[in-house]
């Protein structure tokens, strides 16, 4: 028979090989993070030569500079306006085409969804060209509505998917006492299944809008303007072919990583709620995170 | 909630409202480019030039250089290309956009007043722009292409760390055997020798052909790639068996084989490795990591006497004009007067860049004169004529790296390399 102590060294000891795990796990997320943030207040010759976490001297000018140089306030503009225009077209266009699949009947259902689903294996680089010369024939190249139109269009098909997967288990009983008040099927999507849908609109939104947030290459084909630029392509004018501008690149990262971050603060319950739910582990796959 | 989403559709409709500036200006020279270092300087040069001559340049930079190439391409699919550009890529993407007609055929500019524009700069940055007559690619020929700054990939010794290893730091090993001699010394001393970027394996392609073109001659070199000459020959063991001393000898840094340039540079300019192999950017990339940096350039050391060592140039950026551009004159006269000595200068001083115009060597830094002090030995393999098969190219270079980590024999590799050299000849002649 084993003693107490047995099992309540045996307990503490696989607590301290979690935890010890776990702290070098969480070491390895925070270290690239706190580097940035420590390189943003170095000069660029510090950096090779000092590898300490604290600076000895703070430039708290790189900030000023990186953000004057990068010409962000502008582009942190456009930013903004690109992934809350995107989000929001994504999760609008989403959810009815979701719905849609879900409940109504219509022929060639499947088809429309598969080629839905078809699209999520196209790599967005492959498309570029055609993208370009859609958007040039369309007259919308070089606008912010077509980029916000490209975006939303390279969103669309893993939302739906998640979403009708979440409308697919939903109750119809729900559905139905909300025909029976009187809701046409419009009504339904809004009143009922858009509120029921929250945790996975909310892993929804906070993908899509890194997505956005982080996305440059194609704004950077189709955009000619450098007053419609997202605020990622004035991230690269601090990295040159063979030359990088340190400093204020890190002081420009911290300034882009800080509103996604926020983005997920406030939407951490929720984010939370979408993984236990199952989407999230789907959502997961999907995004290949 | 009705408020936000009535404020967001605002916002997208609003957005919207931006419209593109797809009309050409005839008093605007639109200029896309790649290159984040060299935009201040551009800026400012633009800046001169419409005081001087009341054109505006507008200069547009597109960075990273992929997705800049990715533009440049869907804009030639969707002929939206600007006045002037640049073509990334090799010599066959070049020659694919001249066929399109993309480009411009700039030769009778460059001929103009007794060949003035030409003559200005080093043959070899002019050869890269370049389609002589009978080119593989079938392209008229003709100068396409006008070079801004050109860039030579040498050796580079750290001068302070020369003295203590006692030697004399105005006198760099000059012979493949001293060379190797200094790696006992680097071994007695427990201090690192040479770094280069060879994960990037283009690097060591680099250093290989320039001791073929020492040890066999330029002839040979293109025999073998037009298959006369197969890559078990003596000559070529030899080359491959100068990386197998190099590893005994320990002149070589540890890692160098699996390093990133970046990484060798930094182990360089922190005086932590006594030798580098770098191209002529590393000028501006040292004086950002240590301004104090005690280095000097050298031929890589020679390995025998019969040919004299080449070493790798290229036109470090190039601007092509746009054929279909309504500005195609006013971009050739701005492209002119970009090249003049002034200017040229200009950029020199502040991007640390060799410029294409070899009459201002006198007024740039000592150690970029350095650089372009062998441009006579400048070889490329843009300008040979002949193009290796890029499997042949990739088992090579794949085989040094076994040799320098003493997986293989260079005897090994070079039989590797001679069998799928015969393989790919058979499927082109199939």
């Amino acid at each position: 028979m084993k003693s107490e102590l047995y099992y309540k060294s045996k307990k503490i000891t696989l607590n301290i090989l979690i935890h010890l795990f776990l702290i070098s796990v969480a070491i390895t997320c925070l270290y690239p993070l706190l580097w940035m943030i420590s390189s943003s207040f170095k000069t660029q010759d510090i950096i090779f030569s000092d590898i300490s976490l604290i600076p000895r001297h703070f430039h708290f000018e790189n900030y000023i500079n990186a953000w004057r140089e990068g010409g962000f306030g502008r582009n942190f503009l456009n930013s903004i306006i690109y992934t809350a225009s995107v989000v929001f077209g994504i999760v609008i266009i989403s959810s009815l085409a979701a719905y849609a699949f879900a409940r109504l009947r219509f022929p060639g259902r499947n088809l429309l969804f598969i080629m839905f689903m078809a699209a999520m294996m196209i790599p967005i680089p492959g498309s570029f060209v055609a993208l370009y010369v859609l958007l040039n024939k369309l007259h919308l190249r070089n606008t912010p509505i077509g980029y916000i139109l490209c975006m939303i269009n390279v969103g669309l098909s893993t939302s739906i998917f998640l979403l009708k997967t979440f409308f697919d288990k939903l109750p119809k009983e729900l559905e139905d006492a909300a025909r029976i008040d009187g809701c046409s099927k419009l009504g339904i999507w809004w009143h009922v299944a858009l509120p029921l849908a929250k945790p996975v609109l909310a892993v929804v939104v906070v993908f899509n809008a890194l997505s956005v947030w982080n996305e440059y290459i194609l704004a950077l084909i189709i955009f000619d303007s450098r007053k419609f630029m997202p605020l990622q392509v004035a991230l690269k004018t601090f990295q040159g072919e063979f030359v990088t501008n340190y400093p204020l690149l890190m002081a420009g990262l911290t300034i882009t990583a800080l509103p996604i971050i926020l983005v997920y603060l406030f939407m951490q319950k929720y984010i939370v709620n979408g993984v236990t739910s199952g989407s999230g582990i789907r959502m997961k796959k999907l995004f290949n995170v | 909630m009705r408020k936000v989403a009535w404020c967001l559709v605002l916002g997208i409709l609003l957005a919207g409202c931006g419209q593109g500036n797809q009309e050409t200006d005839k008093s605007t020279i639109t200029i896309w480019h790649w290159m984040t270092d060299r935009e201040p300087a551009f800026q400012e040069l633009a800046k001169r030039y419409v005081a001087k001559t009341g054109i505006k340049v507008n200069f547009e930079l597109y960075a990273p250089s992929d997705a800049y190439a990715q533009k440049v391409h869907a804009a030639a699919q969707g002929a939206t290309l600007p006045d002037v550009y640049g073509i990334l890529g090799e010599k066959r993407d070049f020659a694919s956009f001249v066929k399109a007609g993309h480009v411009l055929n700039l030769t009778p500019y460059m001929n103009d007043l007794l060949g003035s524009w030409k003559n200005r700069f080093f043959a070899k940055a002019l050869a890269v722009n370049e389609f002589p007559d009978g080119n593989i690619y079938k392209v008229v020929p003709g100068i396409y292409g006008v070079p801004i700054d050109i860039m030579t990939i040498e050796m580079l010794y750290n001068k302070d760390l020369f003295k203590k290893l006692g030697l004399d730091p105005n006198r760099p090993p000059a012979t493949f055997k001293e060379f190797i001699e200094i790696g006992k010394l680097l071994k007695a001393k427990n201090m690192q020798g040479l770094v280069s970027g060879w994960s990037e394996v283009w690097m060591i392609d680099c250093l290989a052909n320039n001791y073929a073109f020492n040890i066999m001659g330029e002839d040979k070199v293109l025999a073998t790639i037009r298959g006369e000459v197969p890559y078990t020959d003596p000559d070529w063991i030899t080359v491959l068996g100068l990386f197998k001393e190099m590893r005994e000898s320990g002149v070589l840094a540890n890692g160098t084989v699996t390093m990133v340039n970046k990484t060798a540079e930094q182990l360089f300019a922190t005086n932590k490795a006594v030798f580098a192999f770098n191209g002529s950017w590393c000028v501006n990339v040292y004086k950002g990591m240590n301004p104090v940096l005690n280095y000097a350039v050298m031929l890589p050391p020679k390995a025998s006497d019969k040919h004299p060592m080449s070493i790798w140039e290229g036109a470090g950026s190039s601007f092509m004009v746009n054929a279909r551009s309504k500005n195609k004159e006013e971009a050739v006269k701005f492209l002119k007067w970009l090249t003049d000595g002034e200017q040229q200068v200009y950029l020199a001083e502040v991007t640390s860049n060799l410029p294409a115009n070899k009459d201002c060597l006198e007024k740039i830094s000592p150690i970029l004169a350095q650089f372009a002090d062998d441009m006579e030995l400048a070889t490329h393999p843009n300008i040979w004529g002949v193009s290796e098969f890029p499997l042949v190219t990739e088992t090579l270079d794949r085989g040094i790296q076994s040799i320098v980590i003493g997986e293989k024999t260079p005897e090994q590799v070079a039989a590797d390399v001679q069998k799928v050299k015969e393989r790919e000849q058979a499927k082109k002649r199939s």
